[in-house]
């Protein structure tokens, strides 16, 4: 039983391919406190943390695949579910807010259908509500992957979205 | 020793003690609610608070904080009563105070403190938790809204059962605890965390609405499953056992237990089980009066003579066991035996003939403290959970060296820096073999007053580390650190279990045990022993009893075998169930048929379906007597429950079997200790008095091997077969009888195989699919389940399950060769 569980929820996981993942550890499988490294390593892999990598890490580190977990949890670094290749990040800071950020957060979800922390279906975009980025003279900002946009608008993010689409 | 003060009170202490233990053995109450005793100092609720002289400022945690000479410490003050205050209303800020439905009421924490420090009304104000209740396992119910997030049960898990569900997940208001992907829980259900909850986050579901605490009577008692020998308190009201209470103050297990012990007690209070003696008539069997009984047996037995085999079971108490004997005697027969008759010679006839004694040398608690360990077989955690968590302690605290010899993996090997040694299947003794070579080899062996060395040297010539590495598929180096291991530990002990499904090589394994003990000479050492633990509540009982055949009586299954063939007329299985639990179903059976059968059980079981007289029998929790535990623990045995119908303890039915064959008996339970204690070697004086709430340990914590005779023998051979099919004990299941508990079932209802990953994808194989086995002998079908712990074409098969008939195909061999059918 003690498995079961754990393996029918395996099962219906996406397979992956594991290689990538027993690499990182190959590399930090001899230091210790490898577990954020490790963590972090895989991350960079698949661009999030599968499940399945958690079960190889907790095998291969010998930690409990729950203490995992609420490592995870607790870094907002971290995610565990597959995001996209861009990542608006909507500034909700004072200076922001006050500018029409939330505005901005709905515009978002109207046209891709994502709220904080969601992903599109065809893993092009991921939305994420933050605080202060430290551009607030050009509040209210909005950026994807490292790029800036100040003084955004309404009209401004369907153009910024648009052009991203087009990029694919 | 350290000398302090607190509250005005002189108080000395040991100089690890902290503030808290120290005011606790001094009498002054400090409250707590993230201590535990039993865990390491942890710090988190600041509900223990108290002045320190010395520590002028701020207030200290008394939990943590050790004490130091002459430190002067006060407990109470407005200060600390205003902070304590404080915390209690930060507590009360989420929670939802849903006290009249929660079954924590009258022994929670937070219900308590929250009165003791009159809570009335909160300055704070916030959210109340919503979180969804885990409703999906039988067992735990889990509702994170009232948790004070004391992180007691994350820490159990960790440093006591190993297991690691539990986490802290997410910061902040969001915090709560969480299994893996925040889940419903599905672990080993031992429930260690929800007797440390201090609030009524973690309860046992079956328990749910049945009672109030302060309704329940508590009687302490033994487990009735395995030779552990936990203590566990039943909890009755209404006549029957509604739960197991918390109790880490009696016995040998610190309060902790398995499923089996914690949520395998509804049997007990079974309608299932038999409250009428049945006899055969025209092929059936029918109700029939005790008197009617009683006569059959008789008449049976009568027109038998002396051709007469009588088969234990090892869950009888002492006293009922010395009754058996007697009237093995009165009907003139030496055909006596329990448990199969094979499983225990390890203890018998291995220990008897190289350390003199047959039982392990010693106490469970010194485990604890062993710097070395060696656990034959990984189901040792399977066969014995409690001590399974002794291990684990003792490798986390201590750091003690786990090295495991093991055909597959399991807890014990996933312990921090556990060794295993994974061999091909039955080939354990080859690599015990290996280990005292390699001692005698490299000068590490104590020799001094043992006997049969060079006998033994010159046997070990074949197994050399390297050649048993060949052959086993262990890395040699591995079997050498082993032995070095065992041979520096200042304390080191060797843990073997045994039980019917570990009949193969039960004997040779006993002896290469007691070897290794020997050249270790860990065996009657202080602080170290050697453990040989049978599988049932009085295994040890039983051996100690004499439940053996005589110098002219058959053993178990020679009884069987000359029943089948028509040599014996007669057989009397007293609580034990061979056609579900013993080698070789078909040979059973055709005994079974071909004979006089008397079936004592409490239920109905396979076997007493062929009977010819059924006598009703009780359970644990409806007796008074002894159980001696595989550390030679004598504990007593208390009744909880009045027996429904007209069940009889096994007791009392062998006073009346002894009287109608015309003999003394002992008037109760007392008298029949007292007579056995008189009779029995070990147990010469000792009384029921001296029987405490930490039992009595016969022979003492160390028991000192009366010979050292190193006796070779023969390692195993592997079975030349792609597919190997092996049995044993699983985790949730004792015998045949957890079977019948909702709890175990309610997790594991049913056999199965466990296959390896790699097989089942090479199979075409998934979770829940039908295999069939062949084999010699027959065809086995079970469900498969999955599993990561078994080396690729070895698949495993609990015995428990009647309708699996693992017997059919298993008879006694260490690995069963099979055939995957399509
Ligand atoms: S029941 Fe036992 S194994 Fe399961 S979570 Fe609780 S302590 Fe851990
Ligand atoms: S569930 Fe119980 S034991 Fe666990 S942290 Fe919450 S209050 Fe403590
Ligand atoms: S079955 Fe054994 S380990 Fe489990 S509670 Fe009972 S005595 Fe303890
Ligand atoms: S508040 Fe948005 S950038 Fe500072
Ligand atoms: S009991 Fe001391 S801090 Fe919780």
């Amino acid at each position: 039983m003690t498995e079961t569980a754990e393996q029918v929820a395996e099962n219906t996981v996406e397979e992956i391919d594991l290689g990538p993942a027993n690499k990182v550890i190959d590399k930090y499988i001899d230091m210790s406190g490898n577990l954020m490294p490790v963590l972090q390593g895989i991350q960079e892999e698949y661009g999030y943390i599968p499940e399945e990598t958690v079960h190889l890490t907790a095998e291969r580190l010998n930690v409990y695949p729950s203490q995992i977990y609420g490592v995870l949890t607790f870094y907002a670094q971290f995610h565990l579910e597959p995001r996209g290749k861009y990542i608006i990040r909507v500034c909700m800071g004072t200076a922001c807010h006050v500018k029409g950020a939330g505005r901005i957060g709905d515009t978002i979800k109207e046209r891709l259908g994502i709220g904080h922390a969601e992903t599109t279906e065809d893993l092009l975009f991921t939305a994420e509500y933050v605080a202060c980025i430290g551009a607030c003279g050009m509040a209210p900002v909005i950026m994807v992957n490292d790029a800036t946009y100040g003084s955004i608008t309404v009209q401004k993010t369907d153009e910024v979205i648009k052009k991203y689409k087009a990029m694919g | 020793m350290v000398n302090l003060t607190i509250d005005g009170k002189q108080v000395t202490v040991s100089k690890t003690a902290t503030i808290y233990e120290a005011a606790k053995e001094a009498g002054i109450y400090i409250p707590v609610l993230c201590y535990a005793k039993k865990l390491l100092p942890y710090g988190a609720c600041r509900v223990c608070l108290v002045e320190v002289e010395q520590m002028k400022g701020r207030l200290i945690p008394s939990c943590t904080t050790p004490v130091t000479e002459g430190m002067v410490v006060t407990t109470m003050s407005d200060e600390i009563r205003k902070v304590r205050k404080t915390v209690m209303e930060f507590l009360l800020v989420n929670h939802v105070l849903d006290c009249p439905v929660c079954d924590k009421g009258g022994e929670c924490d937070l219900q308590d403190l929250s009165y003791e420090y009159e809570v009335v009304s909160n300055r704070f104000e916030g959210e109340k938790f919503d979180l969804p209740k885990d409703e999906i396992n039988p067992l735990i119910e889990r509702n994170m809204n009232r948790c004070v997030l004391c992180g007691k049960c994350v820490r159990v898990c960790d440093e006591v059962v190993g297991y690691g569900s539990y986490s802290f997940i997410n910061r902040g208001f969001e915090t709560k605890i969480a299994t893996a992907f925040d889940r419903g829980l599905n672990c080993e259900f031992c429930g260690q965390c929800v007797s440390m909850c201090p609030v009524g986050a973690i309860l046992p579901r079956p328990f749910k609405f049945k009672a109030r605490p302060w309704q329940l009577k508590e009687i302490d008692s033994v487990c009735g499953y395995c030779g552990n020998g936990c203590t566990i308190t039943l909890g009755t009201k209404d006549n029957e056992v509604q739960t197991i209470r918390f109790n880490d103050k009696t016995g040998v297990n610190d309060g902790n237990l398995c499923i089996r012990g914690r949520f395998g007690y509804s049997y007990v209070n079974s309608d299932q089980k038999l409250t009428k003696p049945l006899v055969r008539r025209d092929g059936q069997l029918v109700e029939t009066s005790w008197e009617g009984a009683m006569q059959a047996v008789t008449d049976g037995f009568n027109s038998a003579g002396d051709s007469v085999g009588i088969i234990s079971g090892a869950r009888l108490t002492n006293e009922e066991l010395f009754l058996l004997k007697n009237y093995g005697k009165a009907l003139g027969t030496e055909n006596l035996d329990h448990s199969g008759g094979e499983c225990y010679k390890g203890v018998t006839e291995g220990l008897k003939e190289t350390l003199g004694i047959q039982a392990s040398t010693g106490t469970f608690p010194q485990v604890e403290n062993c710097d070395a360990i060696l656990s034959i077989r990984s189901d040792f955690y399977e066969t014995h959970p409690v001590f399974g968590m002794v291990v684990n302690q003792s490798v986390r605290r201590n750091e003690g060296k786990l090295t495991v010899i093991a055909d597959k993996l399991g807890k014990f090997t996933k312990l921090p820096n556990a060794r295993t040694l994974l061999h091909k299947p039955g080939l354990e003794l080859n690599l015990l073999n290996a280990i005292s070579a390699v001692l005698i080899e490299e000068g590490l062996a104590k020799t001094e007053g043992v006997e049969g060395l060079d006998a033994l040297k010159d046997a070990l010539k074949d197994y050399s580390a390297d050649a048993v590495a060949a052959a086993t598929g262990v890395d040699a180096e591995a079997i050498k650190q082993t032995a070095r291991e065992l041979a520096a530990a200042e304390n080191a002990a060797i843990l073997l279990a045994y039980g019917l499904p570990y009949t193969a090589y039960s004997k040779e394994l006993g002896i290469a045990a007691a070897n290794l003990s020997l050249l270790t000479g860990i065996a009657g050492r202080q602080g170290s022993g050697l453990y040989l633990c049978g599988e049932k509540a009085n295994s040890q009982g039983a051996i100690d009893l004499g439940i053996l055949p005589g110098a002219n009586g058959l053993g178990a299954q020679q009884m069987l075998t000359d029943a089948a063939g028509g040599k014996l007329k007669a057989l009397y299985m007293v609580g034990e169930d061979p056609v579900v639990s013993y080698p070789d179903r078909s040979l059973v059976e055709q005994a079974l048929e071909n004979t006089f059968l008397v079936v004592q059980d409490m239920f109905l079981t396979e076997t007493a379906k062929k009977a010819d007289v059924v006598l009703p029998a009780v359970s644990f929790a409806e007796k008074n007597g002894t159980f001696t535990n595989a550390e030679r623990r004598i504990q007593k045995v208390r009744k909880g429950i009045q027996s429904k119908g007209e069940a009889k303890t096994d007791f009392a039915i062998l006073q009346q079997l002894l009287k109608a064959a015309g003999k003394d008996v002992p008037v109760d339970e007392a008298a029949a200790f007292a007579a056995l204690a008189a009779a029995t070697p070990g147990y010469e004086g000792v009384s029921l008095e001296m029987v405490g709430p930490q039992g009595y340990v016969w022979g003492g914590d160390i028991l000192k091997p009366e010979t050292a005779n190193l006796i070779p023998v023969a390692g195993g051979k592997a079975v030349d077969s792609k597919y190997q099919l092996l049995t044993g004990s699983a985790l949730y299941h004792s015998g045949t009888v957890s079977t019948k508990a909702k709890g175990p079932s309610a997790v594991v209802a049913e056999a199965y195989i466990e296959v390896c990953r790699e097989d089942a994808a090479e199979l075409g194989l998934e979770e829940g699919d039908l295999l069939k086995l062949k084999a010699e002998g027959g065809e086995l079908k079970a469900k498969v389940k999955v599993d990561r712990r078994l080396p690729k074409g070895v698949f495993f098969a609990p015995y428990h399950f009647s309708d699996m008939e693992l017997n059919r195909v298993y008879s006694g061999q260490p690995v069963i060769a099979v055939e995957p059918v399509k």
